[in-house]
């Protein structure tokens, strides 16, 4: 029973010298914290930018008009490096701030470019379908035509040539 | 004359019709070089948006402005970044030659997204803050770009043969490159030669 009672009390003593310590350790936790979370942030960013870089190309290449999408990339663009620029001075809290608004608009960016994309895709499908219709019937209209035109010359003027005029015979 | 005698003549006439009408197809899958050249130019202007007055002789808390552009002609939308460094007469600059950048942290910077054959262009304003002189020596504390104060520190010594302590700001031009998905520096700064005075 003493033995449960001296434990008590050693375990509410180190309980309040915890809670004491806590308040000399804790800015310089918070302080550490700050700046790794700020740079994991923008860490973020730019991976956000990136993605969102190669989410655009992607619809370029697929045939879709980006230039609303890169005016928005480079607003993020502006804020990364406002973001990167704070970091670098120590500002943190700024440099975090800058790096979610960089962020976000990424993530907007790419989820735009991805649907700008795949309706690029499917106008192309559509486009390119056309083109080799309309090609294929060119060619077969032209092949036919060719042919039948052929056959009618013969069978016109196959035995006796093409019929002159009447002041050159 | 017989209508046999044009048969050759008139088989060419029909393929040439017959490639023509394929041509939009082909084209589709045929993709010849352009044989264009790829590139980035990379400018600085003047405060009259032209390639004269750059600011020269700069005096302390003075303001002073430029004009950054860069082209693009790579062919496809590129995602740039400029770096603005300050350095001193012996410090180093980059080396365009074997795509080395300067080592020299950077102050400022730009990051930007340009489609292919458009530029884009951006006003910069900078101001020197604060210097120490002394007799055959000046160091710049601290430079002013755009409102944000940076710390340089840079000393240079006085130039007998100029009359004066040199400084150059400079800036580089960077390419992210998808293959290794980085940044690398593209081979391409302009810079200007600041005369500062206390």
């Amino acid at each position: 029973m003493t033995g449960t009672v001296s434990a008590l009390k050693f375990s509410f003593a180190l309980m309040l010298l915890l809670i004491a310590s806590s308040r000399f350790f804790a800015p310089v936790t918070f302080a550490g914290v700050g700046e790794v979370e700020t740079a994991s942030a923008l860490a973020d960013a730019e991976g956000a930018l990136v993605s969102a870089y190669q989410a655009v190309l992607k619809a370029e290449e697929a045939g879709a008009n980006v230039s609303g999408l890169l005016a928005r990339l480079n607003e993020a663009g502006g804020f990364l490096a406002q973001a990167r620029m704070a970091y670098r001075l120590g500002y943190f809290d700024e440099a975090a701030s800058f790096a979610d608004s960089s962020r976000n608009i990424g993530g907007e960016v790419q989820d735009a470019a991805l649907e700008l994309k795949d309706a690029a895709v499917s106008e192309g499908w559509q486009s390119t379908m056309l083109t080799m219709v309309a090609s294929v019937v060119g060619v077969a209209v032209i092949a036919i035509g060719s042919l039948w035109t052929w056959h009618f010359l013969k069978r016109r003027y196959g035995g006796g040539g093409f019929p002159r005029s009447e002041s050159a015979s | 004359m017989r209508v046999e005698e044009y048969r050759d003549w008139f088989m060419v006439g029909s393929l040439a019709l017959m490639l023509a009408a394929a041509t939009p197809t082909l084209a589709l899958f045929v993709h010849l070089p352009s044989g264009s050249e790829s590139f980035s130019e990379l400018w600085l202007l003047g405060p009259g948006h032209k390639a004269e007055g750059y600011p020269f002789n700069v005096t302390v808390n003075g303001d002073y402005r430029v004009y950054v552009g860069v082209g693009n002609r790579l062919g496809y939308s590129a995602y740039y970044r400029v770096y603005v460094k300050f350095r001193n007469q012996t410090q180093p600059l980059p080396v365009d030659s074997n795509s080395t950048p300067s080592p020299l942290p950077p102050l400022y910077e730009f990051d930007f997204f340009v489609r292919d054959g458009e530029v884009w262009e951006s006003l910069l304003n900078f101001r020197v803050l604060g210097v120490e002189r002394s007799n055959d020596s000046m160091t710049v504390n601290s430079l002013s770009i755009n409102g944000v104060a940076f710390g340089v520190n840079s000393t240079s010594l006085w130039d007998a043969e100029k009359n004066g302590f040199y400084y150059q700001l400079f800036f580089e031009l960077w390419l992210y490159n998808m293959t290794s998905q980085g940044f690398q520096y593209h081979s391409r700064h302009v810079r200007m030669w600041l005369n500062v005075t206390a």
